[in-house]
């Protein structure tokens, strides 16, 4: 398991990624940069790239860290360790990620509240139709809008 | 009274809008929206690659006509080069109108994916118009490899195939490097910026890296190429960093 056919961000996905170009031109956020991490196999791996990646944020003192990723199934396992990692560091952590009703997470975290779910299928399924299930500008605003809630909750309980 | 905006630097993206995809005698693209494809050449490229690929097929496919069959998407490639600058500053210039779709099956018929195959009624297996694949009213060039028995499950197979793909690509780049920019159909500025006082964000992003079509390349020589580039694996999976205009100027390439 990993990338489907629907998930899969194809290199003009990347080339013009709507997730960049929105944070990217939000005036009320200062992007800090595009943390890239691979995915690998091995669960010890995994959860020492994904931890990593989590150790990066903190050391960036961010003000809220985004979370995406267009795999699913055994990728889950790297990115809501990397979530988790990042909520219990105390930092604001919202996310995209495809869930629909064939890739619900494979495992838990209490810090998953703010992670939107790009699932474009009808009956939530890996469709292998290329492109279907990549998030959209609303999906990245949407996630955008929860992040700063909880940026803003954060600076009220301080 | 905002903070003002600290400027650290500014990538132009110049693109150049293709109208007219034709088969001819020789690689080439002009300003005014013409690309044509020497089929003797792509013959010749299935050649120098003939350990991996028996035959590489090209199929000029229009807006609409997309009820006919297609081997698995392996990607979706825009055409774009540096020609001023590293990546993510300076001037890059590239295509739009038309994107290249590379699809690969093996002899015996076995369709080179991994997870999950798009083969089928290409009106049915491509979801138009979305970030990462062609618009409704978007050429499509179909580059399809027939890999040699088996080759479609290997990784440094996979690998070639997809440099096989580069190389072709890079024959257009050449000459896109000379293209006059005041003749772009359109201009855009990227700047990477800090804006004191606002709120700090990252953005992580996890990528796939298990091996032969599950596979991520990062900084190639050319936007959203493979040449000089290295794979997430070779990297041990960990986490690089990249400014936003490095990300926009076409530093990943998707090999799943």
């Amino acid at each position: 398991m990993g990338v489907g056919p629907s998930t899969k961000e194809t290199s003009l996905h990347h080339f013009r990624d709507p997730l960049v170009d929105i944070v990217g031109s939000d005036s009320g956020i200062d992007l800090m940069g595009v943390l890239v991490f691979g995915s690998p196999e091995g669960n010890e791996e995994k959860i020492r790239c994904s931890r990593t990646a989590a150790v990066v944020a903190e050391c960036c003192r961010p003000d809220g860290v985004i979370v995406e990723t267009d795999g699913w199934g055994n990728l889950d396992v790297d990115y809501v360790n990397c979530v988790n990692e990042i909520g219990e560091r105390g930092i604001p952590v919202a996310g995209l990620n495809w869930s629909g009703t064939a890739g619900t997470f494979v495992v838990d975290s209490p810090y998953l509240d703010n992670v939107v779910d790009f699932n474009k299928n009808p009956e939530g399924i890996e469709s292998n139709i290329v492109g279907e299930n990549n998030y959209t500008a609303d999906d990245v605003r949407e996630c955008v809008k929860r992040l700063k809630i909880a940026m803003l909750k954060k600076g009220m309980n301080k | 009274m905002g903070v003002q905006e600290i400027d650290l630097r500014r990538l132009v993206i110049k693109s150049f809008h293709m109208t007219d995809v034709q088969m001819g005698d020789e690689n080439k693209i002009t300003m005014d929206g013409k690309l044509t494809i020497d089929g003797s050449y792509v013959k010749d490229l299935a050649e120098r690659h003939s350990k991996v690929i028996e035959k590489i097929d090209i199929q000029i496919i229009q807006p609409g006509d997309h009820d006919r069959y297609t081997n698995t998407i392996m990607d979706i490639i825009p055409i774009s080069t540096k020609v001023l600058g590293k990546c993510g500053e300076g001037i890059t210039h590239t295509v739009t109108g038309v994107y290249v779709m590379p699809t690969g099956v093996d002899v015996d018929g076995e369709q080179a994916h991994e997870f999950g195959s798009s083969e089928g009624n290409l009106k049915d297996m491509l979801y138009l118009n979305r970030a990462g694949t062609p618009s409704d009213t978007d050429i499509i060039i179909s580059f399809d490899i027939t890999f040699k028995k088996g080759m479609g499950q290997e990784r440094h197979a996979i690998i070639e195939a997809y440099h096989a793909v580069d190389e072709w690509i890079q024959v257009y780049r050449e000459q896109m490097k000379k293209f006059n920019g005041n003749k772009a159909t359109e201009k855009h500025e990227y700047h990477d910026v800090i804006r004191p006082g606002q709120k700090k964000v990252l953005i992580i992003k996890e990528m796939i890296a298990h091996g032969a079509m599950l596979d991520t390349w990062i900084f190639p020589n050319e936007p959203s190429g493979v040449a000089g580039g290295k794979s997430l694996i070779d990297y041990g999976c960990m986490p690089v960093m990249l400014t936003p205009n490095e990300f926009r100027d076409g530093a990943i390439h998707s090999m799943n």
